[in-house]
C-alpha cells in the first residue's frame, strides 16, 4: 500500500475531515519510485482506471477504501514513465469517462482532454516551455490548389526569428502541422531550439489533411501533393536551400506513414525524415488484424519490406514503449539501416500521444538538422 | 595604453553601450561582423544601442569577392581549410581516449598519493596533445602564408589596403560574436591580426574568443549528447592567458564538479573566464584591469568571481 494511504489509515478508517486534509495535502496521482497510486473520490458502483497503454488491459478496477468514498489503485510504473488516462465511473448502470479532478496535469488531442500521469523522475523538458530570452518566429500561411486532390489546401508556414528574404533556409514539411502547433507546442519548440542553435533557422511548412484516414494511408495523390506540388509552391514563394539534404519531412502516427510513403514515391527528394510512432502495419503471413483502414498501409509497408531501398540520407524514428506500434517500429529500423541510411531510433516510456511526440522533438530535429552550436557563440 | 573590453552575449540585455562609453573614443567606429556570415553588415541594432555612426568592414563579403576574382588564392584557401578539418578529425581520435582516461582518474578512488600523480600525468598528456595540435595548426597556417605571399593577387591587395585604411583611421573597433572559425579566418585573411592589437576594441562572445591565444569549443549540454571541449585554433593572441567561455552558464555542466575541474586544469595556466550576458572584462594592452559579471573556473571546478586585478 502507498505510504500516504497507510498514514491515512493509521488510526483506523479516517473521518471526513481527515480525508479532506489528505486530499488537500497531496498531489495526485500519488507518485513514488516504481509505483503510482490513483485516487478517485465520489460515490459510485464501480470505478475503473482507463489508460492507453499497450500490453495492459484498457480498464483496471479500483478498490473502494473501507468506510470512505475513496477509490484507489496502486500499480507498478517504471520511473520516467508518462501516460494519459481517465476514470470510468459506473453509477446506476451508466458508464461515464471523467478526468481526474485531483490532478491538474492534462493533455489534449483532437479527441479532447486526458489526465496525465507523470511517473517518478519525469520532468517536462525546459525547451518545450516559453523562454523570455528566445527570439520568436512568426506564423503565416497561404492557400494553394492541389491538382492531385482537385481541391484547395491550407498551408501554415513558420518563419524563424530574424527571417531575411536574402538568405536561403532549410525546409521542413510537417504532416498534421496544426495539431503539432496546438498539442505539441511546436512553435515554442522551434523558437527555443533555433535560439539555442541546436537546429538551424529554418522554414517549416505545415499541412493538415481533411481526410487523413484516406490520404495518409499510402495515397498516391498525397505523395504527389507533398513531393511535387507543395514543394514547387514553396520554392516559388520562399527563399529555400536548393538541396535534398536541406529538405525534411515529418509526421506522427499515420502522418509518419504518409511521410515514409511520400519518401518512397520521391526517393531522396527529402534528405531528412522524422517519423514518430509510425503506424507501419505489415503482415508476414496471412491477413493483418488492424481493420480495413490499414489495408493500403499494409500493402505499402509489405511492398517496401519486400523491395527496400534508400529513401533519404538520415532518418529519426521514435516510438513509445507503451504503444502497440512498438513492434512495427522496432521491425522497421534494421531494414532502413541496412539500406545505408543513417537511422537514429529512440524509445520512451510513453504512449501514442502528442506530448510523447513533443518530448522527442529536440533529439529528432537536431539529428536531422544539426544546428551550428559547436561553432557559433552569439 | 590601448584599452580592450570583452563582453558576454548581448541578448537579452545588451551592455555594449556602457562599454562604448567607458572607452570614450571620438573617432570613427568600425564593425567586424564577419561571424554573422550571410547576415554580415546588418548592424542597425548596434547603431541603435551605441547611438553612434558605424561602418561594417564586410570582411565576409570582401572575401567572397576576392575568392571569385583570385581562383588561385581561393584554391589555396580551400586546401588549407580541408587540411584543418582533417587535422581536427585526427585530433578528436586522439582526444577521446586521452580525456576519457583523465576523467576516469578524476573520479576513481585510490590511495591519495598514488592517485594524485596519475591524475597529474593524465592532465599533462592532455595538455601535450592540445599543444601538439596547436603546433600542427600553426604549421598549416605558416605554409598557407608562405605560399600566399608568392601569389600575385591584385584584387586581394586592393581590398586589404582599403580595410587597413579603415581600421587605422578608426577610433574604436567592435567585434560581435557569431561563427568563431569564420570570423577568425576573415580577420587573418585581411591581415588584421597585428593592427587590432594596437586599437581600442570591444569584442563579445565569438569576437572575444577570437581575441584570445587559444580558441576552445565547448558544449556540455548538446542535444546529441555531451561532447568534450576541443581546441580549435590559435586566436589573435591579444588577450593573454585567458580561455574565454561565452554562454558558460548554459553551455557548461557546472553540477559536474569533476568535469569542470578537469576543464580548468587542462587549460591551466590560462584562466577559464566566463562571459555571460552582462559580463564585462576590461583590459589594458591585453592584461585584465577590471571586470564585472565574470567568473573563472577554479582547479576544483567551482566558479570564482573574477576579481579586479
Amino acid at each position: 500500500m502507498n505510504r500516504q494511504i497507510e498514514t491515512l489509515y493509521h488510526d483506523g478508517p479516517p473521518s471526513t475531515e481527515k480525508i479532506g486534509e489528505f486530499i488537500q495535502n497531496n498531489r495526485f496521482p500519488l507518485i513514488e519510485p516504481g509505483h503510482v497510486t490513483f485516487v478517485f473520490r465520489g460515490q459510485a458502483d464501480e470505478v475503473n482506471l482507463r489508460r492507453w497503454i499497450s500490453g495492459l488491459s484498457t480498464a483496471q478496477p479500483m478498490q473502494v477504501l473501507e468506510g470512505t468514498d475513496l477509490w484507489v489503485l496502486r500499480m507498478e510504473l517504471p520511473d520516467k514513465s508518462r501516460f494519459e488516462y481517465k476514470f470510468e465511473v459506473v453509477r446506476d448502470g451508466n458508464r461515464d469517462l471523467v478526468l481526474d479532478e485531483l490532478n491538474d496535469v492534462q493533455a489534449s488531442d483532437p479527441f479532447g482532454s486526458n489526465s496525465v500521469c507523470q511517473g517518478h523522475g519525469y520532468k517536462r523538458p525546459a525547451w518545450t516551455l516559453p523562454d523570455p530570452e528566445t527570439r520568436k518566429g512568426s506564423l503565416t500561411g497561404f492557400q494553394m490548389y492541389s491538382e492531385a486532390f482537385e481541391s484547395q489546401r491550407d498551408i501554415q508556414v513558420y518563419l524563424p526569428a530574424r527571417f531575411r528574404k536574402s538568405r536561403n533556409y532549410p525546409l521542413l514539411v510537417v504532416h498534421d502541422g496544426a495539431d503539432y502547433l496546438h498539442y505539441a507546442d511546436f512553435q515554442t519548440v522551434l523558437d527555443n531550439l533555433i535560439h539555442r542553435l541546436e537546429i538551424p533557422a529554418m522554414v517549416v511548412a505545415m499541412t493538415q489533411s481533411p481526410d487523413r484516414l484516406v490520404e495518409y494511408t499510402g495515397d498516391q495523390r498525397h505523395a504527389r501533393f507533398i513531393g511535387d506540388e507543395l514543394l514547387r509552391e514553396l520554392n516559388a514563394k520562399l527563399p529555400l536551400i536548393d538541396s535534398n539534404n536541406a529538405r525534411g519531412l515529418m509526421g506522427a502516427s499515420l502522418g509518419a506513414v504518409a511521410s515514409l510513403h511520400t519518401a518512397r514515391q520521391y526517393p531522396n527528394r527529402f534528405g531528412q525524415l522524422l517519423l514518430q510512432s509510425g503506424s507501419f502495419a505489415f503482415s508476414d503471413l496471412g491477413k493483418h488484424q488492424k481493420g480495413p483502414i490499414f489495408d493500403p498501409v499494409v500493402r505499402f509497408v509489405n511492398e517496401y519490406r519486400k523491395n527496400p531501398f534508400a529513401l533519404a540520407e538520415k532518418i529519426y524514428m521514435s516510438c513509445g514503449v507503451y504503444e502497440s506500434l512498438i513492434y512495427e517500429n522496432r521491425s522497421l529500423v534494421p531494414l532502413l539501416q541496412a539500406q545505408g541510411m543513417q537511422v537514429k531510433y529512440e524509445e520512451a516510456r510513453d504512449a501514442h500521444n502528442w506530448e510523447n511526440w513533443r518530448d522527442r522533438l529536440r533529439n529528432g530535429l537536431s539529428w536531422i538538422f544539426p544546428g551550428p552550436l559547436w561553432m557559433v557563440y552569439e | 595604453m590601448v584599452m580592450q573590453i570583452l563582453l558576454g552575449p548581448q541578448n537579452p540585455v545588451p551592455n555594449l553601450k556602457q562599454a562604448v562609453d567607458r572607452i570614450n573614443s571620438d573617432g570613427p567606429v568600425v564593425v567586424i561582423s564577419a561571424g554573422w556570415r550571410d547576415s554580415e553588415g546588418e548592424i542597425d541594432e548596434l547603431r541603435d544601442i551605441t547611438g553612434r555612426s558605424l561602418e561594417d568592414l564586410k570582411l565576409y563579403q570582401r572575401a567572397e569577392e576576392v575568392f571569385s576574382n583570385e581562383p588561385a588564392l581561393h584554391e589555396l584557401h580551400r586546401e588549407r581549410q580541408d587540411k584543418l578539418r582533417e587535422l581536427q578529425r585526427l585530433y578528436r581520435i586522439r582526444l577521446a581516449p586521452t580525456i576519457t582516461a583523465a576523467r576516469k582518474l578524476m573520479r576513481t578512488r585510490a590511495e591519495p598519493e598514488l592517485l594524485r600523480l596519475e591524475q597529474r600525468a593524465a592532465i599533462t598528456q592532455l595538455r601535450a596533445l592540445d599543444a601538439h595540435h596547436l603546433r600542427r595548426i600553426r604549421g598549416i597556417h605558416l605554409n598557407f602564408n608562405e605560399r600566399r605571399s608568392a601569389l600575385e593577387v591584385p584584387s586581394a591587395q586592393i581590398q586589404r589596403d582599403e580595410v587597413h585604411s579603415l581600421v587605422k583611421n578608426a577610433g574604436l573597433i567592435l567585434i560581435p560574436g557569431g561563427h568563431v572559425a569564420v570570423l577568425l579566418n576573415r580577420i587573418r585573411l585581411f591581415g588584421l591580426d597585428q593592427l587590432l592589437a594596437q586599437k581600442p576594441v570591444i569584442a563579445w562572445s565569438a569576437g572575444a574568443m577570437a581575441m584570445s591565444e587559444r580558441i576552445v569549443l565547448f558544449h556540455h549540454a548538446a542535444p546529441q549528447g555531451k561532447r568534450d571541449a576541443e581546441l580549435l585554433d590559435a586566436g589573435l593572441g591579444i588577450v593573454r592567458r585567458r580561455v574565454l567561455l561565452p554562454h558558460a552558464g548554459s553551455r557548461l555542466d557546472w553540477r559536474n564538479r569533476r568535469r569542470m575541474a578537469l576543464f580548468s586544469r587542462r587549460f591551466s595556466p590560462a584562466a577559464c573566464s566566463t562571459l555571460d550576458n552582462g559580463s564585462m572584462i576590461q583590459l589594458d594592452n591585453g592584461r585584465v584591469i577590471a571586470s564585472s559579471g565574470s567568473s573563472i573556473v577554479t582547479r576544483t571546478g567551482r566558479k570564482r568571481v573574477l576579481a579586479k586585478t
